[in-house]
């Protein structure tokens, strides 16, 4: 294989700097403008670090589940998802401002509203600020020390070879999924159910997951290819590749539209204030035209589009139905968390931009800078060849 | 009358190489048999992509638009019911029906798309004639039949297939 394992050139020097600038320019532009209305810049803060959160846990799922069914297809493009994981110390840092913002996001944070409140009184030995630190250290020490793990086991395999590390992985995995499962599941009820406290869902935590694992495997895609796009990976990431992770993106986007259906349909059903008023909320105004652009463009027009083999295959398409899915995901939950804010409907405010650009640039900084130090592809893996011949039949 | 001439091949290997010789030497009406599906085999004889995928599609569409206009036509016109306070017209509701009968007339698509496409079913061939095929080509045989309308064609056939390291070569007729 004549393949480059390194980044050289514009994606390893400037491409993290000029990222860095957007992020803090964009960061401190929204501290700037935030100081006038802070509910407005930690609701936009939090739509913008959930969407990066749930591409980085996304990403350790994928990984997981790659050791756990000693997947061979996709060696050649692990190390992909891995860097996508390696960012979750990052959003552990990128945390502390949802902490200083606890006030103007949850208000069961408040005790004295709890106080005057039968249900919030109720939930308060689960909702109270200092089990909710303890759950979100809790969530983040998991999740870095599976990131770590998987992250340094492979990369060291870059250097020794060392087929026992593979093993070792594989191991890891079955125990890696059950807590993944548990915390994800948690911190999903954690940092978006208790926006509104009153209201449950028991689905909230898989629903999050749906949406999350799809935008992942579109964000690796698309990684993919802006890589091939600067002529990295051509011959280790085929076009077989993109259509297996084409076939899993069409499965996940039914999935999705599956939990989300369910959520909402069993709520329908019963019809109990609780848990309508939610979805009122989220179809008051023009958040309802909002609801069915979500579930068209996140649902309908993927699936029509990624049933074709043709499309899955042909990279152009495939490029613009992964980058649709990718901006959907965001725009879903901005859909889930900003009418709780803005009731009456949809209020767009520069800070969702700042918010956005910010978080993209330091994540997209970090990501980049990170991957200029390793090999582009575990190039000792033992199954990379098995994963470099494959073919869809 | 129609003939065809069947050769046989001692393993998938040499079937794949067959095919591609077969193909390259200009037969359209041929087909190589084997007991099991043999990876690269499309390619070896050229074959197009399959229609089916299309006739599952319009399978699922008729299934999701009868489903979904089953349950609203007896929802609102054949059997009125008010059911916990909703409207007659309560779409949601008929999302799972109309799912599974989407899904329902998907599968029927593809089972009898495919029995279609494979002229199924047949009680009759004219290549059970052949001994061998008919005793080797479901467990241990590989065989290359190539079919013509001319019983003329039949010598020089028997020669290609020959030629390209077929044994066991003989011609069936109708």
């Amino acid at each position: 294989m004549a393949e480059v394992n390194k980044l050289n050139g514009f994606l390893e020097k400037r491409f993290p700097k000029i990222a860095l600038v957007v992020g803090i320019v964009g960061i401190c532009g929204a501290i700037i403008l935030g100081r006038e209305d802070s509910t407005q810049f930690f609701y936009s803060y939090l739509v913008s670090y959930l969407f990066f959160l749930t591409i980085s846990l996304g990403a350790l799922f994928f990984v997981i589940i790659q050791h756990l069914t000693r997947a061979g297809w996709s060696v050649g493009l692990r190390r992909i998802p891995e860097h996508l994981m390696a960012n979750l110390p990052l959003m552990a840092v990128l945390f502390i401002p949802i902490l200083l913002g606890l006030h103007d996001l949850y208000h069961w944070s408040d005790t004295v509203e709890v106080l005057h409140d039968a249900l919030l009184s109720k939930k308060a030995p689960f909702l109270n600020v200092p089990f909710f630190i303890v759950r979100a250290v809790l969530y983040f020490g998991s999740w870095i020390w599976l990131s770590r793990f998987f992250f340094k086991n492979s990369t060291d395999q870059d250097k020794s070879g060392d087929k026992g590390l593979t093993l070792s992985m594989q191991k890891v995995s079955a125990v890696a999924i059950l807590v993944y499962a548990l915390t994800q599941t948690f911190s999903a009820i954690d940092w978006i159910m208790s926006l509104t406290p009153h209201w449950f869902s028991t689905m909230i935590g898989v629903y999050i997951f749906a949406g999350g694992i799809l935008a992942a495997v579109c964000t690796i895609s698309l990684v993919a290819l802006m890589l091939r796009q600067f002529g990295y990976l051509k011959e280790t990431i085929t076009v077989e590749h993109y259509h297996d992770l084409g076939k899993l993106i069409f499965g996940f986007v039914i999935f999705w539209a599956y939990i989300a259906f369910s959520q909402y349909f069993l709520i329908w059903y019963a019809n109990i204030p609780e848990e309508t008023e939610w979805y009122i909320h989220h179809i008051t105004g023009n958040w309802n035209t909002f609801a069915i652009f979500v579930i068209v463009f996140h649902f309908v027009v993927p699936f029509f589009l990624f049933a074709s083999r043709h499309a899955k295959r042909n990279l152009k398409v495939h490029a613009g139905v992964v980058l649709l899915l990718i901006v959907m995901h965001f725009l879903e939950l901005y859909w889930v968390v900003m009418p709780n804010f803005s009731h009456h409907g949809i209020h767009v405010s520069t800070l969702d931009f700042l918010c956005f650009f910010g978080l993209f640039g330091i994540y997209a900084s970090v990501l980049f800078f990170r991957m200029g130090k390793y090999a582009l592809y575990p190039i000792k893996d033992p199954r990379l060849k098995e994963s470099q011949d494959f073919i869809n039949h | 009358m129609a003939i065809s001439v069947i050769g046989e091949f001692k393993d998938p290997t040499e079937l794949l190489r067959a095919a591609k010789k077969t193909n390259k030497a200009g037969y359209k009406t041929f087909d190589a048999h084997s007991p099991f599906p043999i990876h690269g085999m499309d390619d070896a004889m050229d074959l197009k992509g399959s229609v089916l995928g299309w006739i599952v599609l319009c399978g699922g569409l008729t299934g999701c638009v009868a489903g979904f206009g089953l349950q609203a036509w007896v929802a609102t016109e054949a059997y009125p019911l008010v059911i916990s306070g909703k409207p007659l017209f309560s779409y949601q509701a008929f999302v799972p029906v109309t799912f599974e009968v989407t899904v329902l007339f998907a599968a029927f698509a593809a089972v009898f798309g495919m029995f279609g496409l494979n002229k199924l079913p047949q009680l009759y061939n004219r290549l059970f004639k052949h001994r061998d095929f008919s005793k080797k080509a479901a467990s241990h045989g590989f065989f290359v039949s190539i079919a013509s309308e001319l019983d003329s064609d039949e010598a020089s056939i028997v020669d290609f297939l020959k030629s390209i390291g077929a044994t066991n070569v003989s011609g069936v007729k109708e």
